[in-house]
């Protein structure tokens, strides 16, 4: 009866365990959650544990013996004697009928031949119930291939934000720990980032982790000051030309600049001590420091004056007004410097960050980072696409080969935007009459959504008055905040947000 | 008590044995009917006419070795000329009233088409048949044991009867159909009937052994969940208890009462005697369910309109109960 028991529960634990495994094998897949490997793990697990299990506690739990006795008298056709006998075994034997009921019920207990009266018996329906489930769990394994890749795929995004937030947590601390950022700068710079990580930790989907990227990727390039980058270049050529006069008072001076050491350049440049130059060497500093004033005038005109009036001051004498006005300048070197960094630090995370959503994406089944030419950057010195010359910018190019399907891979507008070139002074004009500002038009913004034609919302511009035509990057800057909006809120179609994701991105100056 | 257990089984054999050399076949209602007499309990047969129901009656006087009397009951009949009446009698000058019995001081009564009667004269006979007894004028008459009453029914020419309540229908404790011969039993009862002689059965068994199988009957012993099986069978039938099935949901107006519950184990325990066992099996119970458990049923207007048998919602019963008992 154990024997029995136990292989009926075993069979019982076999239909258990495969019912489990499919039940959280589909809630896993189904959730995106569970990969292949994993799911025949859990599959086997149950399987080879739970029906021991079962068949095993069936086998040791305790049975009655007027319960036994009932399923031997039905097991064995013996019409009740033995549950009879056993009910009647404290009964008085002396009474006749009872003896011979007892005597009859161990007669016929005698006949019985176990192993011929009770072979061992298939449950069927718990049989029935394990091959369904095996066949369910077969289909499931070589059917369910888009699941598993489904699954597969959000385990590379959760992956792939995991070492975002990793990412950005650095870049933080990074900041934090420059020296040479205010604690301003610092605090503005670090706080789109931690927003950026909280969003993360709020909406670990990919659409919310790369928008949120790539929104934050832009805020941090609009915390990017135009004017530091053209003092940055300013200076940096100022730099070369005076480390390259050599022998000359600002040698040391132009060497620190030209190598982006604003610190330690400013640093020279106030301890120099005025009095122990020759008036050949004040005349060549003057000099210096006159041509420095004017490469600087357009993009720091404070710098700028400070180093004229200390030049001013040296060809009059006065070198106590000189030095003055050379500290002066130092300390406006020095804050240049810092700017320049935060503007650099700005431009690096955010690049950093483009490359992270171009990873979360590729992760996703979405565009790669080499086939996204305005994800993936990939430049993390300064100075990248805004700065005049410069390094490298490591934009892709607009022409982008994505996967089948994507109409919007090919660029619509040519940038001019290769090696060596980008910038803001590189494209054209473009005529936006919706952006008409100032007197005599009404200031339109675009559709964000509502009504066909309806319009919700205005963006300022910066058109003079009269003119229709405005910068391209202001224009796209507007257009694809629209579009961020338009893909953190679920309003476009989920089979159409690649394509406008990649559309955008071409877009991208 | 002396009586064996295998003289009890010898005994029921004999009684068997001899019945059936004068009735063909319906060896069910045979046994169905000893093991009522047995088990001491009345019987209602219900068939047509000629099926042999008053000649096994009969027969079984002869084989029990008791009193028989038959009553014809017809819509005249009056409860005294069952029970007896009060006579002026004039013997030796002194005139008194005695009390003549009527043929219910038998042993044996066949009470013939018992539903032609008034319910008056019905529940006379009723009466007797709970209290074994009989008053008149204030005077109650012991009637002799065994008794036994054996009433039928005709199933056809309902017209102008007087139907038995259901309350004075539980009171038997077995109703028995009784079919029509197959053809091997019809050419046997042909024979037997027409030919030089009739078969006669002979003596079986007393009055005081049958007395004394029924006590030992009593003494059968049945475990608890047979009798637990029983109970729930029994409370089944009735549509407001939750292990009812689908039928007695559907056609049945009001399930069996405890009388029903007796009978099953009264029943049982005279089958598993006879069939040489000492105590009550499933099969037992199973044997005599529907003796003890069709007049008992009352079917609801849906039952009866749409012609269901209180067999099959028996049936139903039985084999919903045997599945949760496995």
């Amino acid at each position: 009866m154990r024997l029995q028991r136990a292989f009926t529960w075993y069979l019982r634990g076999l239909a258990a365990a495969l019912g489990l495994s499919l039940l959280a094998g589909g809630i896993g897949l189904v959730q995106a959650k569970l990969l292949k490997q994993e799911f025949l793990t859990l599959m086997l697990f149950c399987v080879l544990a739970l029906p021991p299990l079962f068949a095993f506690a069936a086998y040791v739990w305790r049975i009655s013996p007027l319960r036994a006795a009932r399923y031997f008298d039905r097991a064995f056709h013996l019409n009740e004697r033995v549950s009879t006998a056993l009910e009647l075994q404290n009964e008085n034997h002396a009474v006749e009928i009872i003896q011979k009921q007892l005597d009859d019920a161990l007669s016929a207990s005698r006949q019985i031949r176990p192993r011929r009266d009770l072979p061992l018996r298939f449950p069927k329906l718990d049989l029935a119930l394990a091959l369904f489930f095996t066949l369910l769990l077969g289909a499931l394994w070589f059917r369910g291939e888009t699941l598993f890749k489904a699954a597969s795929q959000q385990r590379a995004v959760e992956e792939a934000i995991a070492a975002e937030q990793t990412q950005i947590e650095e870049i933080i601390k990074e900041l934090n720990e420059n020296q040479s950022l205010t604690d301003e700068q610092k605090e503005a710079l670090a706080k789109p980032l931690e927003d950026a990580l909280k969003e993360l930790e709020d909406n670990p989907t990919m659409e919310g982790a790369v928008s949120t990227l790539v929104s934050t990727s832009e805020e941090l390039k609009a915390l990017g000051s135009q004017q530091a980058l053209q003092t940055q270049q300013a200076l940096t050529q100022t730099g070369s030309s005076l480390a390259s006069q050599e022998g000359s008072p600002l040698e040391g001076v132009g060497k620190d600049l030209a190598k982006g050491n604003f610190a330690g350049a400013a640093s020279e440049l106030a301890n120099m001590d005025l009095r122990q130059m020759t008036p050949e060497q004040l005349q060549k500093l003057a000099e210096q420091l006159e041509a420095m004033a004017s490469s600087l005038a357009a993009t720091n005109p404070q710098l700028a004056q400070q180093l004229m009036d200390a030049a001013q001051a040296i060809r009059n004498g006065d070198m106590a007004a000189a030095q003055q006005a050379m500290s002066s300048a130092a300390s406006q070197m020095v804050q240049a410097g810092q700017q320049i960094t935060a503007v650099q630090m700005a431009n690096q995370a955010a690049g950093q960050l483009q490359q992270g959503a171009g990873q979360i994406l590729a992760a996703g089944g979405g565009q790669t980072p080499s086939q996204g030419g305005a994800m993936a950057q990939g430049n993390q010195s300064g100075g990248q696409s805004n700065g005049g010359s410069g390094s490298g910018s490591g934009t892709g190019s607009a022409s982008q080969s994505n996967q089948a399907g994507d109409e919007a891979s090919t660029s619509p507008i040519p940038q001019n935007n290769g090696a060596g070139d980008g910038g803001e002074s590189a494209y054209q004009q473009i005529y936006a009459p919706s952006l008409l500002g100032g007197a005599g038009g009404d200031t339109l913004g675009v559709p964000t959504s509502g009504e066909d034609g309806e319009v919700i919302g205005t963006s300022p511009t910066t058109a003079e008055d009269g003119q229709s035509l405005v910068p391209y990057t202001e224009v796209y800057s507007q257009y694809n905040q629209f579009n961020r909006q338009a893909l953190e809120n679920g309003e476009v179609p989920v089979q159409f947000m690649d394509v406008v994701r990649n559309y955008f991105g071409s877009l991208q100056p | 008590m002396t009586l064996s257990t295998e003289k009890f089984v010898e005994y029921a054999n004999r009684v068997e044995t001899e019945v059936g050399r004068v009735i063909v076949g319906q060896g069910e209602v045979v046994r169905h009917v000893l093991v009522s007499i047995l088990a001491g309990g009345h019987v209602l047969l219900e068939g047509v006419p000629g099926l042999g129901k008053t000649m096994l009656i009969r027969t079984l006087g002869q084989a029990l070795d008791l009193k028989f009397s038959r009553i014809q009951f017809t819509p005249d009949l009056m409860p005294a000329d069952i029970v007896g009446t009060e006579i002026l009698s004039d013997e030796d000058g002194k005139r008194e009233f005695r009390f003549r019995h009527g043929p219910l001081f038998a042993n044996l009564v066949l009470a013939d088409e018992i539903n032609r009667a008034t319910p008056k004269t019905q529940s006379a006979l009723l009466e007797a048949m709970q209290e074994a007894s009989v008053t008149v004028a204030q005077q109650t008459y012991q009637l002799e044991q065994p008794f036994f009453v054996m009433a039928t029914q005709n199933p056809l020419e309902m017209e102008g009867t007087y139907p038995l309540p259901e309350a004075q229908l539980d009171r038997f404790f077995f109703k028995i159909n009784v079919n029509l011969p197959d053809v091997g039993e019809m050419v046997e009862i042909l024979d037997r009937t027409t030919g030089k002689e009739t078969p006669a059965a002979n003596k079986a068994v007393t009055g005081a052994d049958i007395v004394e199988m029924r006590a030992l009957a009593r003494t059968v012993p049945i475990a608890s969940h047979v009798k637990e099986y029983i109970a729930k069978l029994m409370l089944a039938t009735h549509p407001e208890d939750p292990n009812a099935s689908p039928l007695v949901k559907k056609y049945v107006r009001y399930g069996v009462s405890p009388r029903g519950g007796q009978a099953l184990v009264l029943g049982a325990k005279v089958t598993a005697l006879m069939a040489g066992r000492y105590n009550v099996a499933f099969e037992d119970v199973h044997a005599v369910a529907k003796a003890a458990l069709r007049h008992r049923l009352l079917l609801n207007f849906d039952g009866l309109a749409e012609g269901v048998k209180a067999d099959e919602v028996i049936e139903e019963l039985v084999r919903a109960r045997m599945n949760d008992e496995g």
